[in-house]
Formats: structure tokens, sequence, C-alpha cells
């Protein structure tokens, strides 16, 4: 079925704006990061790069963005992991078993997940400084997982609850211990779900800025976005460094949302449509 | 293989009590229908039996070995489930090895037992599919064939034919009381298709409500109903269920409902109390029958003609009868004819159970 031409241009139109006002930024950047020094200052700006790689080769060995990188990586990825290991059971629990005050419950972690940073950021540093957790990425980890886990919780209860319970009854009466139920079952059909909460909260964990500011401070142990931020020196702003170090940190999460594209989407939108 | 036996099972959800006091005997290879309306309790009792949930008091043992205690897997039992509940991820052959493999079948033994089923099964060419690209009769068929693989000690159906078209239906009543037959496997099959229970079961168990009302086989629960709800509940269309007094006379039972009076020359243990008599569609004449009969005067209010049978909707004395005729007799509509009723064909039940009406020539 063909829409008439109209409809279509409009269409056409409004995708258009949507797609240049979100990647305008970051084609800024890209465009930005591939410049020389005189070209970044020019005024008036010019707009086509002249295809230097300076920016990235000082970023890459001056400016300590790979030790960021590695850092980021480790934080981003424990605290996938962990955040996954916790919301799995849980969800599976609360999608399942008849408890009374559930809706309290999923209530209750959607409020956490709402609560403004700057409202914990106190009783966080302080309860991290109590453990020795200051200046550690187990430090920075431990509230990343905190904050990311009623999103991963809701977002895995809800596959878990579509999938109907005569499937794990089957498996039991096959022969399937609980567990078993749950991983050569249950999970490889939550696999979409999986991804999506797995993917969200590594982003948020990879983007996360001022918690990262709050806990570390030695420099050696920055994830990138501080890292990047502190590129900034006390009177000038290095404009062409911070664009390149931006776009290598967003290679990764580019690649990895590439890699479970497909997963991802029939996650985003399985809530919406029954099946 | 072997057996069931439950003794006294309750279960109770909360402050639902979803099975009360449920006692009941399969014996070895024996086909089981449990038959009753929708939410009487019928999948709770089978995810008891099987082990899916435990019951509140009461035991379960299937062959001589109480069972109570054990978990699904080691009860030994398939189940085949309403909405069939393939693995959506599996093809069918992964579909059929999975318990096999969770059992640590050798592949070998899996390979020969998967070829056998699906030659049984005729689902040979299905064997690479995912189930969602199965039609629901070859969905079934894959169900079924997921619990014969691991020849189980005991097969549980939950309404297995309930979600096919009605031919579909009538095929699979078939191919399943076959594979009974050729398997010899004990059977507990649940439905509330009493066409199901009469063609399949070899005894059926009728429950409402989370009791047992009645125990017997097609003939027995068919002719000889231990209540009034076994009696409507089986048979299309319904038997005629007429409330009324009872009362006992020297030589007679006198039956009065309304403008109604009937004289059954029977004796029965009753004093003067409420009752109910019932009559099948079937039994209900409107020529004269050879045996023994009572004579009403009936009204034709409604006929429909079903091709080979033919449903008359009668009324007499102020109350609605069925007649379920094969001759067209006296179709014209407002007409009135005579209405004949044999009388070893009533059945009458005061407070909820059969009495016995003896006969005396
Ligand atoms: N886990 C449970 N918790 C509370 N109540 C339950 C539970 N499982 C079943 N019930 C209740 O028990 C009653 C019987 O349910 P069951 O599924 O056994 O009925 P059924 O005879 O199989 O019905 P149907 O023909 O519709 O499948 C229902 O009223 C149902 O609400
Ligand atoms: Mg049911």
């Amino acid at each position: 079925m063909t829409k008439p031409f109209s409809e279509r241009l409009v269409l056409l139109i409004g995708i258009f704006v949507a797609v240049l006002g979100s990647l305008f930024p970051f084609f800024w950047f890209v465009m930005t990061s591939l410049k020389s020094q005189i070209h970044v200052e020019a005024i008036p700006p010019t707009w086509w790069p002249d295809g230097s790689l300076t920016f990235y080769e000082s970023v890459l060995f001056d400016r300590h963005v790979l030790t960021s990188m590695g850092n980021s990586l480790i934080v981003a990825s424990s605290t996938t992991v962990i955040a996954l290991l916790i919301a799995t059971p849980a969800a599976y629990a609360l999608a399942r078993l008849r408890l009374s005050g559930k809706a309290w419950m999923l209530g209750g972690l959607l409020c956490v997940a709402m609560f403004p940073q700057l409202v914990i950021a106190g009783p966080i540093w302080q309860i991290l400084k109590r453990l020795g957790g200051l200046n550690t990425h187990w430090g920075l980890v431990l509230p990343y997982v905190t904050l990311t886990l009623p999103l991963a919780v809701w977002i895995l209860a809800t596959f878990f609850k579509e999938l109907p319970l005569e499937l794990e009854e089957a498996a039991r009466i096959d022969g399937c211990t609980a567990w078993q139920t749950l991983s050569k079952v249950m999970l490889p059909l939550a696999a979409p779900g999986l991804f999506t909460a797995a993917i969200l909260t590594f982003i948020y964990a990879w983007n996360e800025f001022f918690f990262a500011l709050l806990i570390l401070t030695d420099p050696a142990k920055h994830t990138l976005p501080v890292g990047i931020a502190l590129f900034q020196g006390e009177f000038t702003m290095p404009w062409g460094e911070i664009a390149a170090a931006s776009v290598i940190a967003t290679l990764p999460l580019i690649v990895l949302v590439l890699l479970f594209q497909r997963g991802i989407i029939s996650g985003l939108s399985a809530g919406a449509v029954k099946g | 293989m072997a057996g069931l036996a439950l003794q006294h099972v309750t279960k109770i959800f909360g402050r639902t009590t979803v099975l009360s006091d449920v006692s009941l005997e399969a014996s070895d290879g024996e086909f089981v229908v449990v038959l009753g309306p929708s939410g009487c309790g019928k999948s709770t009792l089978l995810r008891v039996i099987a082990g899916l949930e435990p019951q509140t008091s009461g035991s379960v043992s299937i062959g001589k070995q109480i069972v109570d205690r054990l978990t699904p897997r080691d009860r030994d039992v398939a189940m085949v489930f309403q909405h069939y509940a393939l693995y959506p991820h599996l093809t069918v052959r992964e579909n059929l090895a999975f318990g096999l493999k969770m059992r640590k079948e050798s592949p070998s033994v899996i390979e020969t037992q998967i070829a056998e089923v699906a030659e049984l099964l005729e689902i040979q060419s299905l064997l690479n599919a995912k189930p969602q690209e199965l039609s629901g009769g070859q969905r079934q068929r894959v169900a079924i064939g997921r619990a014969i693989v691991r020849k189980p000690r005991l097969f549980l159906f939950d309404e297995p034919l309930s979600n096919l078209d009605a031919r579909l239906r009538a095929s699979m009543r078939v191919e399943l009381k076959k594979l009974h037959r050729r398997l010899n496997v004990t059977m507990v099959y649940v439905t509330h298709d009493q066409i199901e229970a009469m063609t399949l079961g070899e005894k059926i168990v009728v429950m409402d409500h989370g009791t047992i009302q009645q125990i017997g086989t097609p003939d027995h629960v068919y002719h000889e109903p231990g209540n009034p709800f076994v009696a409507g509940f089986i048979g299309n269309p319904p038997m005629n269920l007429i409330e009324g007094i009872v009362k006992p006379a020297a030589t007679h039972v006198e039956f009065h409902a309304g403008a109604l009076t009937l004289h059954l020359r029977a004796q029965a243990d009753v004093y003067a109390e409420r009752g109910i008599l019932g009559i099948r569609p079937e039994d209900v004449c409107l020529t004269r029958p050879g045996t023994n009969h009572l004579v009403l005067d009936g009204m034709i209010d409604v006929h429909e003609n079903l091709g080979g049978d033919h449903l008359v909707y009668l009324e007499v004395h102020r109350h609605r009868l069925v007649a379920r005729t094969t001759a067209e007799t006296a179709k014209n509509i407002g007409q009135s004819v005579p209405v004949y009723v044999p009388e070893e064909k009533l059945h009458l039940f005061i407070n909820h159970n059969r009495i016995p009406l003896k006969r005396h020539e």
C-alpha cells in the first residue's frame, strides 16, 4: 500500500528534521575533530575539515584517553554484569511469584530510579567513605548498579511476565530443575529483554559524569566523560581534542548497538505488541 | 506402567478451596476422563498429580508408590497442555529431544526414539520446523509426541483438543483412542466437552466446584446419573429436569409440579419432600412406545431439524420438555399432541441424590 505523495513528503521532512536535529551536534564534532587547530579557531568557521588527524594523535598519546577508556570499560561492563546478575532473578520472582504487595515493590523500584542524583550524592559519598570505596572503581560500580537496577528489573519483569507459565511447567515435567528451567527455557526466550537491559545499563554507566567526578579523584582512575571534561585548561578550551576524544568515546557504543540491534528493537517494542 | 490413586486430596489457594476431598483411582492402562465445567479445578487436579503444585492435604500415589514428596521430574509423568506449550526457540526435533536430554539419554537412543514417535504421529516432515511455523493440529501432534517420546508411566492431558476446530477435534479423538490402545499406558484426560468424555473414557469422573460428583463408565454416568448436576451436564441437549414435590402413596409415588401431576407406578423410600424428576430428550416420545408409559398433554412450541434428528420443544402443563425424535412426527407449531413418557426412563432426585424407583408390575 503506497501513501499519497504529499503525505510521504511530510513524513520524509519529519524524519529528516528529527535525524538532523539529533545527529547535528555529533556531526559537528566529527567535523571538528578532523580539522587542524587553525581551522577550528577560524572566523568565520569553516565547514569542511582538512582531514588532519593531529587531534587524534595528541588525544591518544598525550592525554591518557586510552587509560580513561580502559577504566570506562571496566566500570561499565562490571556494572552491566552485576546489575543483570541481580536483576534477572529479582525480575523472575516479581513476574512469577504471587507475592502480596508486588505492585508496591515495582512502584518503589520506579521511585528509586527517579531520585535526583543530587539528593543521593551526599549519602553515597558518606557511605563510600565509610566503606573505603572513594577513589576506587568498585566504589563507582556500587552506586551505578543501584541506580540501573530498577530499570533492568522493570524491563526483564515485563519480559518474563509475557512468557506463558505452561512453558515453565512443561520444562519442569520434562525434567528441569528450577535453575535449568530458567537457563534453558526462560532466558533464551527473554534474550531480547536481556540485550535491551544490558545495553541500557552499559550506556548509562559509560556516559555517567556526576558520580564519576565525585567519587574518583585520581586522574589515572578517571572514566572517559570525566577525563574528557578535564582536558579544559585554565585559560584554553581545546575544542579539537575534546571533539576527537568524544568521537573515540562514542565508537564502542555504536559498535555495541549495531551488533545487538535486532535484539534491542524487538526488546524495546515487546511491551507494546503481544505475541 | 502404573495406575494412579488420589486419596482425599484437597487444594486451597488462599481462601478458595479449588479441590475438596478428591479421591479417585485409575487402574494400570486405564483411560480416565475428568469432566467438568470451566473453572471447576480440572487443571489444578492435573497439576497436583504432576507435582507442579503441592496439595494442601491428602496423598497421590502412582503405581504402588506415594509420590507426594517427589518433584515433577521424579514422578515420571508427561503432560500435554491446553496451549501446547512447545518451546518456541527450539525446532520440533529439539522439542521432542528435550525431555530425553534432560534425562541424560544417549544421542543414539534419542535419535531412534524420535524417529519412532515421528512415524507414529506422522510428523517426520516437520522435524526441522519451529513451532510457530506449524498449524494448530500439527502443534498438537508435536505436543503429544513430546509426551510419549519419553515413555512415561502416566499421561496427563489438559483439554488438548479445545483449540482445534470441530473436524480436527473429531479426527484427533479417534487418533488418541488408537494411541491409547497401542501404548496401553494409564491416561488421565481432562475436558469440559462431554462428547470427548463419552467417546474416550473408560471411566468418567464428573467434577463440579472442586468436588467429585460421580465416577463411572460412560454408560453408567449417562443412564444412571447420580445427581441432577451429572444429569444436566452430560447429554446434548441436556436431560429435562422438573422440580416439584414427591409424595409416597401405598401403591405408587405422586409427583406434583404446578399444573402437572404424575402417578408413578413404582415405590421409593421417600417422605413427602421436594424433588427433581428427569427424563432424557430421546426418551420423550411423540408416538406410543411399547412399554409402560404415562401420557401427557403437550403443545408443540418450536421445532428444530438437525438433519438426522429433530428436536421438538414442547409445552407440557406449563413445563418445557425437549423431545429428540427421528421421524418427522407432528411438526405443526401450536399443535396439541399426546406426549408419552416411558416409566422406566424416569429419574428421580431428592437432596441431590438419585432415588431408585422400584417398579412393580
Ligand atoms: N495459583 C492459583 N492461585 C489462586 N487461585 C487459583 C490458582 N490456580 C487456580 N486457581 C483458581 O482455581 C479455580 C480452578 O482453576 P482451574 O484452572 O483448575 O480450573 P479448570 O477446571 O482447569 O478451568 P478451565 O476449564 O477454565 O481450564 C479457578 O477459580 C482459579 O481461579
Ligand atoms: Mg484448565
